[in-house]
């Protein structure tokens, strides 16, 4: 156990491509946690989508080992944290574990929205702020500019910020130099009984669960008997170690520390993130702060194209879950889609990254229904309904209200878009609520808004409407009631359960139309006229047409031409292949996402 | 097919392919360059290309006089008297049957009066002129080097030598309208030709046009209004006495052409010249020192697009191989473009009798006296069955 005076917990927040993977590696070189002829780049970043995509899914924590200029030699523990709105709750508790953040500020392209949603959010868990400003070797650094931003925007004091460059390495020993001097000690009463923060978790194929935790008052060593308050598990420690970043057995860990607990458990689902382990016998009795049961917010159908693949996604589903234990699923079968599973999810990122592991990892061709989040239906004999999908919404003759998750979006703006954002908020049914100048170049704006109109591409739209400036952040209010209908959609006469939705009555005829005309530009001219039907209930609001095609030939077909021609076919049928056949209509996967973009 | 035959022969339809244009149009993707290109001299060509048919046929096969030969590109005109030349050798070489079917690919900017004469005397029978449209605006947004007026005068030119016409003619095109078309027809059966191929223009991903279309700058060719024209252009040529006899082509009665029909009929071939394709059986390929696998029962190969490798006596060729049942099934889906379609038993041989009975459902094909063939609908929706064909589901 190392001397809480010698410990520093820290992470490092940036907004997208502004380089934190890279400075992360740059500190791992330098404290000879990783030498560097093994260096990958964004070590910490472990998987593909995560390089691919240059974002960070999963918390990390890595213990290097730093030589300060005051000669003693500390324990550092960087908490690597995801970085996007799904993820809010996550990186909560990861920054529960810290008592600093590394603020990196990009030099050329300044503060940006994410930079201040994690400032926020530092400054909410009263972190000490050490503001860097990254990649000043750019041709277009401008630190003074952007320690100015720094000041102006986030109220944050920038006269000592960093000045470094995660590609050079210039400014990385100053960095860990000012973490070891202005981040405070950890503080916790090594007497105690036994507090640790758990702010991540992962599945080892061989070992369980193992938890990463962040010990707050007392020490953990293996063979503990422990338990874990949320979920009232009691188990025995196996074992006790550090992430560097290979995982190493230590003895024990105490006050401060940062490390992971192999806890012989094998089911996900009983250890939570932000959980508190404590000792099975005279343990801690309160938990520590901040706890919450998350739950999905998202819903949509997951089903294979090929429909032998079932088996294949459920097995998927299965080991996905055991490192995302905020991955929920539950069978579902459409008449159009065949059999799939209704799958729950923390947002829309952690829905593409999910179905995109599954297609990748598992080689699944998917087709993805339409998110959805669930609504309260209440009948007129008092019975509560939940409604993950647009299939279980009851008869309206049986209903007697509806309810859906509302949520307060909070909106930070410079004060040129304040119109944009009043506009798009609107739009989508948000009830405004107050505006505050934080400083002259930013707004905070709070809106109430329905969760579902969040999901249909509010972000994106946001971001565009605002030139990427504005930050989003949310926190659920609670259902109330709405005046909603399911929609539905035919093609040839027949309706297309997958392409059904839940939509506000004002909005109906407006998403109908829109629907149709998008699916009209979708679904590719057939052998015969296809006529395209949004209804509510037996009433038709809105129709399009897609008419027959009517030539498709190759008229040139010589001596020279039939190896390539034949090729051309093979490709055309591979194509047709990818579309799903709803009865004689060959739909291609677009049509079920059109659905989400039917605003503008 | 000469499959089980002790003794391999030569196949008896030739393809000559003669890789050198003028310019290049905007919608062409075949391999050719233009002529000032060439890295040889056009008679040097010409021999180059005699050598490799000649080698083709020499390869342990009992050589045998051809049937047909077809001289296409390119513009096989820009060889100017070595055209005539090149059919002599062949001639020479290989000989000729009774008959023979000996056609000429043109463009009416490089075939004159004594070009013409020079052909016939080598014995050319039939020149097939590329005239695309008889609308100098048509003309120019295709990039063709030659006039409306020009092209008058190539085909009679053509006719008056004695040698049979066919006419390349182009709908579809962005900016022509219905009236334009008919009327280009007209002129086209008013020159006397015995044989018209009409072809909807079709964006080839790579040449300047699909470039034009992908930046906005031309229309995209409207497929409803293709299916119109091509409507049209049949009912206009099969009441001027023309038999509509494959997708896209027109003949007078006797005036089909036999080297194409070859192709659609599961004939042999061989094609020589860079970019150049042929058709063997595995017979008669492994009689010509092939290494062919025992499962394989049909080779394609296609000729590298290169004057060094390609113009070789054995030239470095992509082959293609494929087995009885898809040589089969090439057989129908090849079979179904030409408008007597295809026996009931060669059918039933490639195991195809459910696909087309099911196309006989969706109105895309029929069975009549013996023989499956396409509806006037699935005329012009061909790729569905053809696809369905290949793929034998």
């Amino acid at each position: 156990m190392t001397d809480p005076a010698l410990i520093r917990n820290f992470s490092i927040i940036a907004h997208i491509d502004h380089g934190k993977s890279t400075l992360a590696d740059r500190i791992l070189e330098l404290t000879h946690t990783v030498e560097e002829r093994d260096m990958v780049e964004q070590v910490l970043d472990s998987m593909d989508i995560e390089r691919e995509r240059g974002i960070t899914i999963k918390a990390q924590a890595v213990r290097v080992m730093y030589d300060a200029d005051d000669g003693k030699t500390y324990q550092l523990n960087l908490i690597d944290t995801p970085g996007h709105v799904d993820f809010t709750y996550e990186v909560s508790r990861s920054l529960a574990a810290c008592e600093g953040v590394l603020l990196v500020v990009d030099a050329a392209q300044g503060v940006e929205a994410q930079t201040v949603a994690n400032a926020l959010m530092a400054m909410n868990a009263h972190l000490e702020i050490i503001p860097l400003i990254n990649k000043i070797d750019l041709p277009a650094a401008d630190p003074e500019r952007v320690r100015h931003e720094i000041e102006e925007v986030l109220a944050v004091p920038a006269d000592d910020a960093v000045l470094a460059s995660g590609k050079t390495g210039q400014g990385v020993r100053d960095a860990l130099e000012a973490v070891v001097r202005r981040v405070p000690a950890p503080a916790g009463d090594p007497d105690a009984p036994l507090k640790a923060l758990i702010f991540d978790s992962y599945f080892d194929m061989y070992r369980g669960v193992v938890a990463l935790v962040r010990i707050v008052d007392g020490a953990v060593s293996a063979g503990d008997k422990v338990r874990l308050l949320a979920t009232d598990t009691t188990t025995e420690v196996e074992e006790v170690g550090v992430r560097r970043p290979a995982n190493t057995p230590v003895g024990s860990l105490g006050v401060g520390e940062v490390g992971y607990l192999v806890t012989g458990l094998k089911d996900p689902s009983l250890v939570k993130v932000g959980d508190t382990v404590t000792l099975a016998k005279h343990g801690a009795r309160a938990p520590l702060p901040g706890y919450r049961d998350v739950k999905p917010m998202v819903y949509t159908g997951l089903f294979p194209i090929d429909g032998d693949q079932y088996p294949d996604l459920r097995d998927a589903l299965d080991k996905l879950r055991l490192n995302d234990p905020a991955l929920v699923y539950e069978p579902e079968s459409s008449h159009a889609l065949g059999f799939g599973f209704r799958v729950g999810f923390l947002g829309l990122l952690h829905m593409e990254v999910v179905k995109e592991r599954l297609e990748r990892e598992f080689s699944l061709d998917l087709l993805a229904t339409a998110p959805s989040v669930e609504y309260h239906a209440y009948l007129t004999n008092g019975q509560r309904v939940d409604v993950r999908s647009p299939q279980d919404m009851p008869d309206p003759s049986r209903l007697e209200r509806i309810e859906e998750p509302y949520l307060m979006a909070t909106i930070l703006v410079p004060p040129d878009y304040i119109g944009a954002v009043m506009e798009l908020a609107e739009n989508r049914r948000g009830t405004f609520k107050d505006l505050q100048y934080l400083s002259a170049t930013t707004v905070e704006m709070h809106y109430e808004i329905p969760l579902s109109e969040l999901i249909m591409d509010f972000f994106d739209q946001l971001k565009s409407r605002t030139k990427g400036y504005a930050s989003l952040d949310y926190e659920y209010i609670g259902y109330r009631p709405s005046e909603l209908v399911k929609l539905d959609v035919l093609l040839a006469g027949k309706p297309v359960d997958a392409l059904s939705f839940i939509v506000h009555k004002d909005k109906a005829y407006q998403r109908g139309k829109v629907l149709t005309e998008k699916l009209k530009a979708i679904i590719p001219r057939q052998l015969f006229e296809v006529p395209i039907q949004a209804a509510i209930g037996s009433k038709i609001i809105s129709r399009e047409t897609v008419s027959a095609k009517r030539k498709d030939v190759l008229a040139k077909c010589y001596g020279g031409d039939i190896t390539r021609k034949r090729k051309l076919l093979e490709k055309q049928k591979e194509g047709k292949k990818r579309m799903k056949n709803l009865g004689s209509v060959e739909v291609p996967q677009e049509a079920f996402m059109a659905i989400l973009k039917v605003d503008e | 097919m000469s499959k089980g035959n002790d003794t391999a022969r030569t196949p008896v339809h030739l393809y000559v392919h003669v890789p050198v244009c003028r310019l290049k149009c905007a919608y062409c993707d075949f391999f050719s360059v233009a002529v000032f290109d060439l890295p040889m001299s056009t008679a040097e060509l010409a021999e180059a290309l005699t050598r490799q048919a000649v080698a083709w046929s020499a390869r342990g096969l009992d050589a045998r006089p051809l049937e047909t030969l077809y001289v296409g590109g390119g513009t096989p005109t820009i060889l100017g008297p070595s055209l005539a030349t090149l059919v002599s050798s062949l001639r020479e070489c290989l000989g000729f049957a009774e008959g023979a079917e000996i056609t000429i690919e043109a463009n009416p900017d490089s075939l004159d009066d004594r070009l013409v004469d020079l052909l016939a005397e080598a014995g050319v029978t039939r020149v097939s002129l590329g005239v695309q449209s008889f609308h100098d605006d048509v003309l120019r947004l295709l990039g063709r080097p030659h006039d409306a007026s020009r092209a008058l005068a190539a085909a009679r030119t053509v006719r008056e030598s004695g040698l049979a016409l066919s006419l390349d003619v182009m709908c579809g095109i962005p900016g022509q309208s219905m009236g334009s078309w008919v009327a280009s027809l007209e002129y086209a059966i008013a020159t006397g030709a015995q044989h018209v191929s009409v072809y909807p223009l079709s964006l080839e991903s790579g040449t300047p046009m699909a470039a034009e279309v992908l930046l906005g700058r031309l229309a995209e060719p409207d497929p409803d209004v293709a299916a119109d024209m091509m409507t049209a252009a049949c009912e206009i040529l099969t009441r001027e006495g023309f038999t509509h006899y494959e997708i896209s082509n027109y003949a007078r009665p006797g005036f089909e052409s036999r080297h194409n029909t070859a192709y659609w009929s599961g004939k042999e071939y061989t094609g020589v010249g860079p970019g150049a394709h042929g058709m063997l059986s595995a017979t008669t390929a492994r009689a010509a020192g092939l290494v062919v696998p025992d499962e394989v029962a049909r080779v394609r190969y296609a000729i590298a697009c290169d004057f060094t490798y390609g113009l070789d006596e054995a030239p470095r060729a992509d082959i293609e191989t494929l087995s009885a049942q898809e040589a089969a099934r090439e057989d129908v889906m090849l079979g179904l473009r030409m408008m007597a379609g295809v026996t009931v038993a060669s059918v039933e041989d490639a195991e195809l009798t459910a696909v087309l009975e099911r196309m006989a459902g969706l109105g895309l094909t029929e069975c009549v006296d013996g023989r499956w063939r396409l509806t006037a609908r699935g005329w012009l929706l061909g790729n569905e069955v053809f696809s369905a064909v290949w793929a034998g589901e």
